[in-house]
């Protein structure tokens, strides 16, 4: 870090406004069926590859070289090799290269195009989907419905053969396929599936990492251990897992129905320390690498040998104000005079490095339904204090912020953004004083509504804008069980809250606007919702929303047609390696 | 451990005087790797009180950037490439500074005086837990003994560090919690030296002759067995000084000790390794490194002196 | 000769210990803060997933059952599956994957303790001058004042940076895939004939275990010679001098099998050490062995693979041990009493 600091930063935020710009508000647009099998078609390809570096538009037809390998580089290791047992975004980028859903996301953007379904049709509560066929799996069975009814069943089925246990499925089996009544086969190419009700997050939902498509008969093989025996019908077949060395092979799939990878291996490494990465990456032995930090990014931007990319990440870090237990933040003056107050900008900048930009709503830019004219709340101790005062809090007071200790993507050094927080606060008369835990006993803290106020973060799922609006700032509880006058709610006297609500926001209004936009298909319909919701938000600010991180990536020079994915990549089937 | 137990009228002289009777001292003091082990100690030690009083606590803490050279070497060495940088007079930061612009220097300063603190503490609370439990074991016998020196050897059947570990998965991270798993894993070291020297001095026919005058248990551990004991408990505390600031150092190292920022050693190399030595920013890490292993050094050259003046024949060399 | 006896006897006595040793593990999980059910199901379970879980887990049952589950299972060599980190796989089959990676560094680091401890130490106790017995003796002190978190970063500085000889972290270059088939990847290459390969790992395991080996060979040198000394002094020593039995050469000869009787006890509590030191110097050379794996489980709060790891750790360091405590009752019968 020179003081040459600056220029580099600006070339890196112009970077990623491009990208962002190609990321547009590409969301779900219901019964407009895909069929391309070219996944890379009508991608925002030619925003992001500005800064790869001299790469033209496609990489299509690249002559393939014998023996090629590309080495993807991360932080750690993939602890499964199942995305039904997994919460972890590790195992995600290698069960994406081995595994289909039945509709995926368009590499690069937000959009959905066919996977092992061709086609499907939502009407109301009802999806029905014609599948591809003549795709085979690695073990060689052929793709049928009834693939996709066992892999359904595994997952959220407890009283199913194929069940593997509550210790082994994760919680996204209910949490993003919860909504689904049935799975039906209507042919040994037609699914119908039954929805409790009209839910447009549920497409999304489909094509997320952990909706992928398992063969039915490696279920029956491999039960409980298909964590360590991965069958699919992606691009890449499993070759090995070397567990001590934390290396996972894989192979190209010749006979791929999509876009037949270019590169006849694929390795997935582990280089823990984010520097060491970067060296490895700088020095050939890696070709992409991920999980990079503020310095390690200078070391991949320094490089004569390889580039830095990055986009907005599809995430939000923000400062949950507890309305349930710390009667001060019912206030809405309160809470704006706290946004007022904290320093957003300086933490961003000068904290997490510029890794990340300022949040304005609980979505970034590239989602639908982002209002963009909202402003982040200006750093403005004047006006806090003014707010404070006509609030009746003019000699402030004292309360508990719950921090986790451990960096994340969206907090990248947590304990000082709440030292700066605590310093700035205390320029208003509030004093702070920080808890900080490891994460798991401070998601119990959050959970059980025991903060004051908290740091918490979210990394998208699908890239749909409930999965934000919905998931972090709704209760759970029907608009009539909120009390009249009130706009927050007391998780003891409820049962089924959404402990993601971390705020305890109950604003009627809003809890309206987001349960409409679920249940209509059209984009047209449900991005105004969104907008309004992110103004109501805005007002009333039960978070101090802080910051998007960037997603970033690290590319050596000889990589071609690599693009940086919010969701759901790597998508290492259209990479080539020039040598 | 002849020296101590062959002095044969132990009766109510002070600690010191006796020390001073015995050829302790003046071996200790004969023995010039042992001065050096002790001029270091005093050195660390006025480093520390220096840096404790006059060293802002908050400006080696927070991030400095805006104020001092971001990442700058060693200020002797000159500036990097393309810095510009006006206050840097060639002493201006001796050590450097980090990626927060601390300037290095005070943050090593100030280092000595957290390792020394949470050292002593460390050391004196599993001495006095140690010596407890090793008089009592020595002293009662029987079950007693049996459930004291069983629960040592549990505690003993870890390798140190791991116990630690498996302590602050326990209690949680934190400086003081470091301090806490630490006395607990040193502890048994403390009370099996100590029990065997307790049951030496046990054997001996005067406690039995004060016990026969109706002395009660308590004034003939306290006045009887423990300064027999002086010698040996002195060794181990110095020896485990230099273990016990290593292994703080090493817990913040591994992420489980110091809260951010704070200028503690194991952190600091922590930081710097993780940070500065892929991209040969080498100082941040090698100047909290050079001055923790001194100061280890130190204690190991006073502790190694020690046990040489204790046990005379060690130093004996063949005619 | 090993007497029978005392092998039983010192096998009866592990008992205990193991026992409480196995009672800790298990206390490890239930006064850790957090709810290993939460830990499990992460930040999108709801309450009821979280409770199916807890039932699952029988950690509603009362304690006691809970504790007398974990001793039955813990003697089948079975701690359960792992929370987190390799998520649903049974925590020995991930310690069988880590285990020789953090056994294989330790070996190669002991091993360059005692080829150059044991050589030191002899020749500070032959060259009994003044000069020799401070440079023994400061080199011994510093080598175990240094600590492995600061020799590590400056070797990788120096070989890895500066010189660039050696590889700065791993274990193998990624262009090398080797099915496991011990574990131990300088044996693996080697038997299926990988030379390239091999050479590559053992590039990779160098700077680690010399890093560990330096602070061995502090310990070793330095019990060598003072025990060599200790030996030269003793009666007999002299008796065969007085004899005539020739040289100082001869002399040191005959004492070097009595003098390595302490050593080996060094020896093996040092390997203790070294297990712990191992959780360092993988942390420093990016190794993923035990102790990485150790660290990472108590970050994310993986109690069943902390307890594995730390039984582990435990089991290897309570059998070496007793290993250094037979073969000294081997070298040495007198123990015995």
């Amino acid at each position: 870090m020179a003081p040459d600091d600056s220029l580099k930063r600006r070339s890196f935020l112009k970077a990623a406004g491009g990208a962002a710009a190609a990321a547009t508000l590409a969301g779900c647009t219901g019964d407009d069926t895909q069929e391309s099998t070219d996944t890379t078609e009508e991608s925002g390809g030619d925003d992001t590859t500005e800064e790869m570096g001299g790469e033209e538009t496609t990489a299509e037809d690249d002559s393939e070289s014998g023996g090629t390998t590309l080495t993807y580089a991360r932080g750690s290791s993939s602890g499964s090799l199942d995305f039904q047992s997994t919460t972890s975004g590790e195992v995600a980028k290698v069960t994406n290269q081995i595994y289909n859903g039945l509709v995926q996301f368009d590499p690069g953007t937000t959009s959905i195009v066919s996977g092992l379904a061709t086609e499907y049709n939502v009407d109301g509560s009802t999806i029905t989907m014609t599948l591809r066929e003549g795709v085979q799996f690695h073990n060689g069975e052929e793709f049928t419905a009834d693939d996709y009814v066992a892999t359904y069943e595994r997952f959220t089925n407890p009283d199913h053969e194929y069940y593997p246990g509550d210790d082994y499925v994760s919680a996204y089996g209910s949490y993003s396929l919860g909504t689904i009544d049935s799975v039906e086969k209507t042919g040994d190419y037609g699914l119908e599936i039954t929805l409790a009700k009209p839910y447009a997050p549920m497409i999304p939902n489909l094509a997320m990492f952990c909706s992928r498509v398992h063969s039915e008969a490696a279920i029956q093989e491999y039960g409980d251990t298909l964590n360590e025996n991965a069958v699919g019908t992606g691009p890449f077949e499993l070759d090995n897992w070397d567990q001590g060395n934390e290396r996972i092979r894989l192979s190209a799939n010749d006979d791929y129905w999509g876009e037949v990878p270019k590169v006849d291996e694929v390795v997935f490494t582990v280089v823990g320390k984010n520097n060491s990465r970067a060296q490895t990456l700088d020095s050939g032995g890696a070709d992409i690498i991920d999980g990079l930090g503020a310095g390690s990014s200078q070391i991949v931007e320094e490089s004569n040998n390889a580039e830095l990319v990055s986009m907005p990440g599809i995430n939000v870090g923000y400062m949950a104000f507890n309305m349930a237990r710390f009667e001060p933040f019912r206030n809405k003056k309160v809470r704006q005079a706290v946004n007022y107050a904290i320093n957003t900008k300086a933490i961003v900048d000068t904290i997490f490095q510029g890794i990340a930009s300022e949040a304005s709503q609980p979505i970034p830019e590239s989602v639908m339904g982002y209002n963009d004219s909202l402003d982040p709340y200006p750093y403005d101790t004047e006006q806090a204090q003014s707010l404070l005062e006509e609030a009746g809090y003019g000699d402030g007071f004292e309360f508990e912020l719950a921090t986790f200790k451990n960096p994340r993507t969206y907090n990248p050094s947590p304990i000082q953004a709440a030292q700066t927080v605590k310093s700035n606060l205390n320029e208003v008369g509030i004093t702070v004083n920080i808890n900080q835990q490891p994460f798991d006993p401070f998601l119990e803290y959050t959970d059980t509504y025991k903060h004051d106020a908290c740091f918490l973060g979210w990394m998208t799922d699908n890239a749909d804008p409930d999965n934000f609006h919905y998931a972090l700032l709704h209760p759970g509880v029907s608009t009539d069980a909120v009390p009249d006058g009130q706009d927050w709610i007391d998780p003891d006297n409820h049962d089924g809250i959404n402990t993601l609500d971390a705020a305890a926001w109950a604003n009627t209004e809003y809890m309206n606007l987001v349960e409409e936009a679920q249940t209509s298909y059209e984009e047209s319909a449900r991005a105004p919702k969104y907008e309004q919701a992110a103004e109501i938000f805005h007002e009333e600010v039960p978070w101090v929303a802080m910051n998007h991180a960037k997603a970033l990536r690290g590319v050596g020079n000889h990589v071609e047609g690599f693009k940086i994915a919010p969701i759901a990549g790597p998508f290492l089937n259209v990479v080539s390696l020039n040598e | 451990m002849s020296t101590q137990t062959e002095t044969e009228d132990v009766g109510d002289r002070g600690v010191v005087e006796r020390l001073r009777a015995s050829p302790f001292l003046s071996q200790l003091l004969s023995n010039r790797l042992a001065v050096a082990g002790l001029a270091i100690i005093f050195g660390m030690l006025a480093i520390g009180l220096y840096a404790r009083l006059f060293i802002d606590l908050q400006s080696v803490t927070t991030s400095q950037i805006g104020t001092n050279p971001n990442v700058a070497p060693p200020s002797w060495l000159g500036p990097k490439e393309a810095q510009v940088v006006t206050d840097y007079g060639t002493w201006a930061y001796p050590f450097g500074t980090d990626i927060q612009s601390r300037d290095i220097f005070r943050r090593v300063l100030y280092g000595a005086w957290i390792a020394l603190k949470f050292g002593t503490i460390t050391v004196a609370a599993s001495t006095v837990l140690g010596v407890g439990l090793g008089i009592i074991a020595a002293y009662y016998g029987d079950i007693t003994d049996n459930v004291i020196m069983r629960t040592m050897d549990v505690l003993l059947a870890f390798p140190s560090l791991l116990l630690a570990l498996a302590l602050v998965a326990i209690f949680g991270s934190g400086l003081w919690k470091v301090v806490i798993a630490l006395t607990l894993v040193y502890t048994p070291r403390f009370a099996r030296v100590v029990r065997g020297a307790a049951l030496k001095v046990l054997e001996d026919e005067y406690i039995e002759a004060t016990e026969a005058l109706g002395a009660k248990d308590p004034r003939v551990l306290v006045r009887h067995i423990l300064p027999n004991c002086l010698a040996p408990i002195t060794v181990q505390s110095t020896l485990n000084f230099g273990l016990a600031i290593i292994d703080i150092a090493a817990l913040s190292f591994l992420g489980f000790g110091s809260e951010a920022g704070t200028p503690e050693w194991g952190l600091m190399l922590a930081n710097g390794v993780e940070l500065g030595l892929l991209t040969g920013d080498w100082w941040w890490s090698f100047f909290p490194g050079l001055f923790l292993a001194i100061t280890v050094l130190g204690f190991n050259l006073l502790g190694d002196g020690m046990r040489d003046a204790l046990d005379p024949r060690m130093r004996e060399t063949v005619d | 000769m090993i007497s029978k006896r005392f092998v039983i006897k010192r096998l009866l006595l592990l008992v205990p210990v193991l026992f409480g040793v196995a009672t800790f593990v298990f206390a490890i999980l239930h006064l850790s803060p957090g709810d290993p059910a939460r830990v499990i199901a992460g930040q999108r379970a709801s309450e009821e997933f979280v409770r199916q879980i807890r039932t699952e887990l029988g950690l509603n049952d009362p304690i006691w059952v809970q504790y007398g589950r974990f001793l039955f299972e813990a003697v089948q060599l079975d701690f359960g599956q792992s929370y987190q980190i390799q998520r649903g796989q049974p925590v020995t089959e991930v310690l069988r994957y880590k285990l020789p990676v953090t056994l294989e560094m330790a070996i190669y680091g002991q091993l360059f303790g005692i080829l150059l401890g044991i050589p030191a130490g002899l020749l500070g106790a032959v060259k009994q001058d003044a000069v020799s017995d401070h440079v023994t003796r400061i080199g011994a002190l510093t080598g175990i004042s240094v600590p492995i978190y600061w020799s590590g970063p400056l070797v990788i500085l120096l070989f890895a940076q500066v010189l660039g000889w050696f590889p700065a972290s791993g274990r193998i270059a990624s262009e090398f895939s080797i099915e496991p088939i011990t574990g131990v990847i300088t044996f693996d290459t080697l038997i299926s004939g990988n030379f390239a390969a091999f050479q590559s790992a053992a590039m990779h395991l160098l700077l680690p275990s010399l890093v560990i080996g330096i602070y061995s060979m502090a310990l070793i040198s330095r019990m060598m010679r003072s025990s060599m000394l200790e030996v030269i002094r003793q009666d007999y020593m002299r008796t065969a001098r007085a004899k005539g039995q020739g040289s100082k050469i001869t002399v040191m000869k005959h004492g070097f099998q009595n003098a390595l009787i302490p050593v080996v006890t060094v020896i093996g509590i040092q390997f203790g050490s070294l297990l712990g030191g191992a959780v360092l110097t993988e942390t420093v050379f990016g190794i993923a062995g035990i102790g990485t794996l150790l660290v990472r489980a108590i970050q994310v709060g993986d109690y069943p693979i902390v307890q594995g790891t730390v039984l582990t750790f435990a089991f290897l360091f309570t059998m070496v041990n007793l290993l250094v405590d037979i073969t000294y009752s081997y070298l040495d019968p007198r123990i015995e009493q």
